[in-house]
């Protein structure tokens, strides 16, 4: 690998740029050590069924969020791309809730 | 610098918003694809522990394997985003080389997948079965063809860059490819959660 593998990579389009690859390399370091955190969690004994899944779930979020932030270069480029994107997610996960509330199946609560 | 500004404002690719239409494009398909799999998701939780006859994912999911298979794709979008950055840079040799890696890790995980999707219908999980099987073989199912499509596309840029017909100035082609497979990745991450590690 040469040297300039360590060089930032140029803003390639107008409103948009991208992170170093020291970044990209940093990001999946922490990628991986949380997904290592999150199934090494579910071997560990007494933890709370309430407290596993709200780690999970916030482990989750934060890879979700590192992935979309800095290998798609949302963090980086014009917030038009992040309202295209985000709109639809909210959508998204508004379904997923209220499906699970029309058929009353919970991840957190008790089922009904 | 005002000649520079003129080019973009020539540039039929650019818009009244100063976006690239192909990468705006893109990310309003992603946006379509979040409901997509929104749907999937909800469906398979809304579900969940409502079979009346096994097998059950308890009983069935393989959590060491899985977890294997997730860090592959995972680190795939690293090699993604390390061959964006070398074709950007016209270092075309590493462009290579990391297009083609990316590509085989997805294959690694499609043939994962595979592996699994065999296994449980030895073990007695079909589409038919229950509850459970429908709603996991159409999610995870639909997440594998993405993946299939986009190890196609992948392959489709390396043969690109091995004829020599993709350098800097396609940067965007490699980019908006990494956007759709930085997406069947965080799409895994969902699924990996919620299907394979909540008990």
């Amino acid at each position: 690998m040469d040297s300039s593998h360590a060089a930032p990579a140029a803003a390639h389009a107008p409103g948009g740029g991208h992170a170093t690859v020291q970044t990209y390399i940093r990001v999946a370091v922490v990628l991986g050590l949380l997904t290592a955190i999150e199934i090494g969690a579910l071997y560990v004994p007494g933890i709370p069924s309430h407290a596993l899944v709200a780690l999970l779930l916030v482990f989750s979020v934060l890879k979700f969020g590192l992935v979309v932030a800095f290998f798609m270069h949302l963090r980086y480029d014009n917030k038009l791309l992040t309202v295209l994107f985000v709109g639809p997610l909210i959508i998204a996960m508004a379904i997923i809730l209220a499906i699970m509330a029309l058929f009353g199946a919970y991840i957190l609560l008790a089922r009904g | 610098m005002a000649a520079e500004h003129a080019a973009v404002a020539h540039d039929p690719n650019i818009g009244c918003t100063g976006l690239d239409h192909r990468k705006m494009g893109m990310w309003a398909f992603l946006g379509s694809e979040c409901m997509f799999f929104g749907s999937l998701i909800g469906t398979y939780l809304a579900y969940k522990g409502k079979s009346i006859n096994g097998p059950g994912p308890h009983e069935i999911l393989n959590i060491p394997l899985t977890s294997l298979s997730a860090f592959v794709l995972l680190m795939s979008s690293l090699l993604m985003v390390l061959a964006l950055a070398a074709v950007q840079r016209n270092d075309m040799k590493w462009g290579k080389i990391w297009l083609f890696m990316t590509a085989l890790f997805g294959a690694g995980f499609v043939g994962f997948q595979i592996f699994e999707f065999t296994h449980f219908v030895h073990l007695g999980l079909t589409l038919q079965t229950n509850l459970f099987g429908s709603t996991f073989f159409v999610l995870t199912g639909f997440h594998g063809a993405h993946v299939t499509g986009g190890v196609i596309w992948l392959l489709s840029l390396w043969v690109l860059a091995l004829r020599g017909r993709l350098g800097a100035q396609d940067s965007l082609k490699v980019e908006i490819c990494g956007l759709y497979w930085h997406f069947v990745d965080i799409v895994w991450i969902a699924i990996f959660t919620l299907i394979y590690l909540i008990p």
